[in-house]
């Protein structure tokens, strides 16, 4: 059983602030992931739970008893770093087995279950091998051998796969989740990589400047983003934002942008007029040459990649207006030609001037 | 584009381009006139005096012969002298005793202050300032400064007696039995820091990483000292006893300018004895006899030492640097 | 325990320990400074006195500027003026570190981007510094006076610069090292030749690395002892001689004297010292470390 609580942390490096009154409890078996731009506090507090950061406020509990005094060893984790960590001067089989000397099991038991847990990350044939002869993703699988053959309750997970290129990333993601269905242990995960996130956890914990944005299920982030920062940060390629205003008549309410103009639906009647900001998922993005739609506008980039096809348009914003459809049916529309683009009315979102979401929810 | 296969009978062998041909050579130039002068003066410095330090070892010479050539040829007389002279003996034994005594002391010393140093923590860098300043200090100021200190009705007694509370005064410099444990210590002082400095960027070169990995499965403060740090400290480790032990052999002021060897012959020390040898008694052909002995033995023990460092630096090397990207280097 | 007070309790034997080896690093150091500082009565008082009382500057005007009164009575060797020495010194320790840090760092340079010495090579130019100079010094005198450099500024200089040689070497190229190659080709590619290259961008680069190097052989060229001793008689004296002139045939010793000359011998070299702290290490390190 593992039951993790943080509880009001807090975490100050001089007069910086990395964590600010981070409270969440992770439950046993879960696999979370803490996911924030670079410098959210992230690692911080994943260092906070393995013990070798110690807060400067709040609890950290682990089934329900206070570890903030225990040191990184007594706290019964495992964690595999960024850098692989492995110990350049031992080869595979004796970092792996490092854990089990450390708790004085003997030899003939060490070697079993080095053998063991290398066969479950598919290592067994490279025992051998010194640590510089590994590749970056078979160093990385070491790794996870290495913090397995602890039988920790919970495994922390330190941007395991940045330094691995995109195959590898997959690979290895995908060994990841394989392993905690096998395992049923906790999994804390900390990345910046969104797509990671979205695939991997049960939960996820978003994190900016050292707070906690919003915790839910992938479905949940994806769907229901509680504001503007978690709605463009998660998905490829990221929710359409365009800025402009709320205006609302005796017959509707309307949401203007520069270039053009939609009707909103029921749910925001609410909405308070003003400044705010349209948020819908390029894949949301209905486009069809004949029909009518939305609004009219001119191709501006296509983009065939195979399952899909993505148009750029250009809406007035910064950053182009993405709309993506299914298949190369698109593929040989010429730039310049005008298509109606409809945007699917269960999807909107808005955002007030603040970021933060406008409606009921959904 | 695809790629012929060129049949066996017409494929030529792969020459080098002729900008890879001109660059060669521009490096080869480029080699031999940086180095051919310095070379050039390595031999006329260097092997005209180790002509010389052969000739008087074989031709006895004193000072009321008129040239250097009317010396007497005596063939291995003198070095068979040396080889038999007690003293000489005596003067080996010193200088291995002084020299092993004082590396072990600076490296002692040293690896305990960089091992409390080497994490950050308030007022490191005070402490580290008054560390090296011994380092800094000439080593003839200090051989003289540890006599205005360490003469038995000195400062050093005087404070030892007031801490422990009983009379204390050894008599540090005159006493032939505590002469060289004395300037075995003031040599320790000297260079303590010098260990000091190796062993600290040694340990703060390890990668922090590894060392969490072993925390957080469970090794203990001594697992950690035992199993990731001291083996990823071999080569300095080595490189901090071996470069003090060839210059602690070749120590001079502390033993010449403090005490001229004495009292005694206690402090005779292989450079002291030389040089008492050559200037003072003017024996400059066994001096040269001596000076070859030492030499080899200096040159073996030199030889040895780079080897160690060698296999040493290159196990680091293989151990950093990944094999994937050494092969990209090579490609 | 708990964790907090385990870490308050090492943190209090650390603080200990270090204090302790401070003092022991320090104490000398004071005493001499404190002691040049002491009427002559309190050179060797009993019981020792710890702060001179009252300082007193006689030694220190004695000793650097009052020749006449200094070199009557208490030593027989010579009458060399201490600020001769010192100029000597400066002149001979800086021109030969001058010399070796510039060849030196053209070698370095060679080393670094062409290879042109062997790792092997280079391990065996160190080792030859390695070799007590006691056993080739008297030969050496012997040729130095043949060839007439014996007694000479330029013989002294000369063998500064080849001893100093393989640490320039060292320095440069952990220096130079650091410098990646993709700035070079940057330059080379913007059609800069070799030489602009080396000057306009590898140069400044490692500016400070030059400096460290070049403080770092000064201080172990001022204070060599062995080859000036031997190289020099009369005409030329370096500091570290001086002060060792001190010991002549005296019936008491100069304490406060020595020690005044000794601060001003010292002083320089712990300001430099203090200077390049940062870069001892690298002086030191010789490969054994990872950057």
């Amino acid at each position: 059983m593992a039951r993790i609580e943080l509880c009001n942390l807090e975490k100050f490096f001089g007069a910086v602030q990395a964590v600010k009154n981070l409270s969440c409890t992770i439950e046993d078996g879960e696999f979370v992931v803490f996911v924030g731009p670079s410098g959210c506090g992230k690692t911080t507090t994943l260092r906070m739970i393995a013990g070798f950061e110690d807060p400067s406020a709040g609890e950290i509990r682990i089934d329900g008893r206070v570890v903030n005094d225990l040191e990184p060893r007594d706290r019964g984790l495992g964690m595999v770093f960024q850098s692989h960590a492995l110990f350049p001067h031992k080869n595979v089989a004796q970092n792996i087995e490092f854990g089990l000397r450390m708790k004085n099991v003997p030899p003939a038991d060490r070697v079993k279950r080095v053998r063991e847990v290398a066969e479950m990350v598919r290592i067994g044939h490279m025992l051998e091998k010194m640590p510089n002869q590994c590749s970056g993703g078979e160093s990385q699988r070491v790794a996870l051998a290495r913090t397995l053959v602890t039988n920790p309750s919970t495994f922390l997970l330190d941007e395991p796969l940045s330094s691995l290129d995109a195959k590898l990333r997959r690979e290895l993601r995908a060994e990841c989740d394989r392993l905690h269905q096998t395992l049923k242990r906790t999994f804390i995960y900390v990345t910046h990589d969104q797509e990671e996130a979205m695939t991997l956890a049960d939960r996820i914990v978003v994190m900016r400047s050292g707070e906690i944005v919003q915790i839910g299920s992938p479905m949940e982030i994806y769907s229901n983003p509680v504001n503007y920062f978690v709605a463009d940060f998660f998905g490829s390629p990221s929710m359409n934002l365009l800025a402009g205003e709320i205006l609302r008549d005796s017959a509707s309410t309307r949401f203007h942008t520069a270039l053009f103009q939609v009707a909103l639906p029921e749910r925001f009647k609410v909405a308070k007029p003003g400044k705010a900001t349209l948020g819908i998922r390029p894949e949301h993005v209905g486009v069809s040459v004949s029909a009518k739609g939305d609004v009219e506008l001119p191709v501006r980039l296509v983009e065939p990649l195979g399952k899909d096809t993505l148009l750029y348009f250009d809406a007035g914003t910064e950053r182009a207006f993405i709309a993506v459809t299914e298949g190369l049916g698109m593929a040989d529309i010429k730039v310049g030609e005008r298509v109606a683009l409809s945007l699917d009315q269960r999807r909107l979102h808005l955002f007030d001037a603040e970021g933060r979401r406008m409606d009921a929810g959904t | 584009m695809s790629i012929a296969v060129v049949p066996a009978e017409k494929a030529q062998a792969c020459l080098p381009s002729t900008r890879e041909l001109s660059r060669r050579r521009a490096i080869t130039r480029f080699r031999w006139s940086i180095l051919g002068p310095l070379l050039a003066l390595l031999i006329f410095v260097l092997m005209p005096v180790l002509f010389l330090q052969l000739y008087f070892s074989l031709h006895q010479w004193t000072v009321y012969l008129g040239t250097w050539w009317d010396a007497e040829y005596v063939g291995l007389d003198l070095f068979k002298e040396v080889m038999t002279d007690p003293r000489f003996g005596w003067a080996v034994v010193r200088s291995l005793a002084f020299a092993t005594g004082s590396t072990i002391g600076c490296f002692l010393t040293g690896f305990a202050l960089a091992y409390l140093m080497y994490k950050p923590f308030r007022g490191q860098a005070f402490y580290y300032i008054i560390f090296i300043l011994p380092m800094l200090t000439v080593p003839v100021v200090v051989a003289y400064t540890a006599e205005m200190m360490l003469y038995q009705s000195g400062p050093l007694n005087d404070l030892i007696t007031r801490i422990i509370g009983i009379e204390f005064k050894p008599a540090w410099l005159t006493n032939p039995h505590i002469a060289l444990p004395a300037v075995m210590l003031l040599e320790i002082w000297n260079w303590a820091p010098f260990s000091f400095i190796i062993m600290l960027a040694g340990l703060s070169a390890i990668p922090k990483e590894p060392v969490e990995a072993a925390e957080i499965l469970g090794a203990s403060k001594w697992h950690i000292f035992w199993e990731v740090q001291l083996p990823l400290l071999r080569p300095v480790i080595f490189l901090a006893l071996v470069l003090r032990f060839l210059e602690a052999m070749a120590e001079f002021p502390k033993t010449w300018a403090l005490l001229q060897g004495g009292p005694g012959t206690a402090t005779e020390t292989l450079p002291v004895y030389i040089f008492l040898t050559t200037w003072q008694y003017f024996q400059i052909s066994k001096g040269a006899a001596m000076s070859y002995i030492v030499m080899l033995l200096m040159v073996v023990i030199v030889l040895f030492a780079i080897r160690l460092l060698r296999r040493e630096k290159r196990s680091l090397d293989t151990m950093y640097a990944k094999a994937v990207a050494r092969q990209q280097e090579l490609m | 325990m708990r964790k907090s007070q385990r870490q308050r309790l090492s943190a209090v034997v650390r603080y200990f320990v270090l204090s302790m080896w401070a003092l022991v690093a320090f104490f000398p150091i004071y005493w001499m400074i404190s002691t040049s500082f002491k009427p002559d009565t309190q050179w060797f008082a009993w019981p020792p006195v710890y702060f001179p009382d009252p300082p007193t500057l006689s030694n220190y005007l004695n000793v650097w500027f009052g020749a006449e009164e200094y070199a009557a009575t208490q030593y027989a060797i010579s009458s060399q003026k201490p600020l001769i020495s010192l100029a000597n010194s400066t002149i001979i320790a800086s021109v030969s570190t001058l010399l070796a840090v510039l060849f030196g760092s053209v070698i370095a340079y060679g080393v670094s981007r062409y290879r042109i010495l062997s790792e092997a090579r280079m391990f065996q130019l160190l080792m030859l510094r390695m070799i007590p100079p006691i056993v080739v010094v008297a030969p050496l005198s012997l040729y130095y006076s043949a060839l007439g450099l014996l007694d000479t500024m330029t013989g002294l200089i000369l063998i500064y610069f080849i001893t100093s040689l393989p640490y320039a070497v060292w320095m440069m190229k952990s220096f130079i090292d650091e410098v990646p190659r993709e700035i070079e080709q940057a330059a080379e590619i913007l059609g800069a030749s070799r030489w602009r290259t080396v000057f306009e961008v590898v140069l400044p680069l490692v500016r400070s690395g030059l400096v460290a190097t070049f403080l770092f052989i000064l201080i172990l060229t001022w204070s060599e002892y062995l080859l000036a001793l031997i190289i020099t008689k009369t005409q030329v004296t370096t500091l570290p001689i001086e002060l060792s002139k001190y010991q002549g045939s005296t019936e008491g010793r100069v304490y406060g004297r020595q020690a005044a000359l000794a601060v001003g011998i010292t002083v320089p070299l712990m300001i430099a010292g203090l200077i390049i702290r940062k870069h001892l290490a690298r002086g030191f390190s010789f490969g054994m470390v990872r950057r």
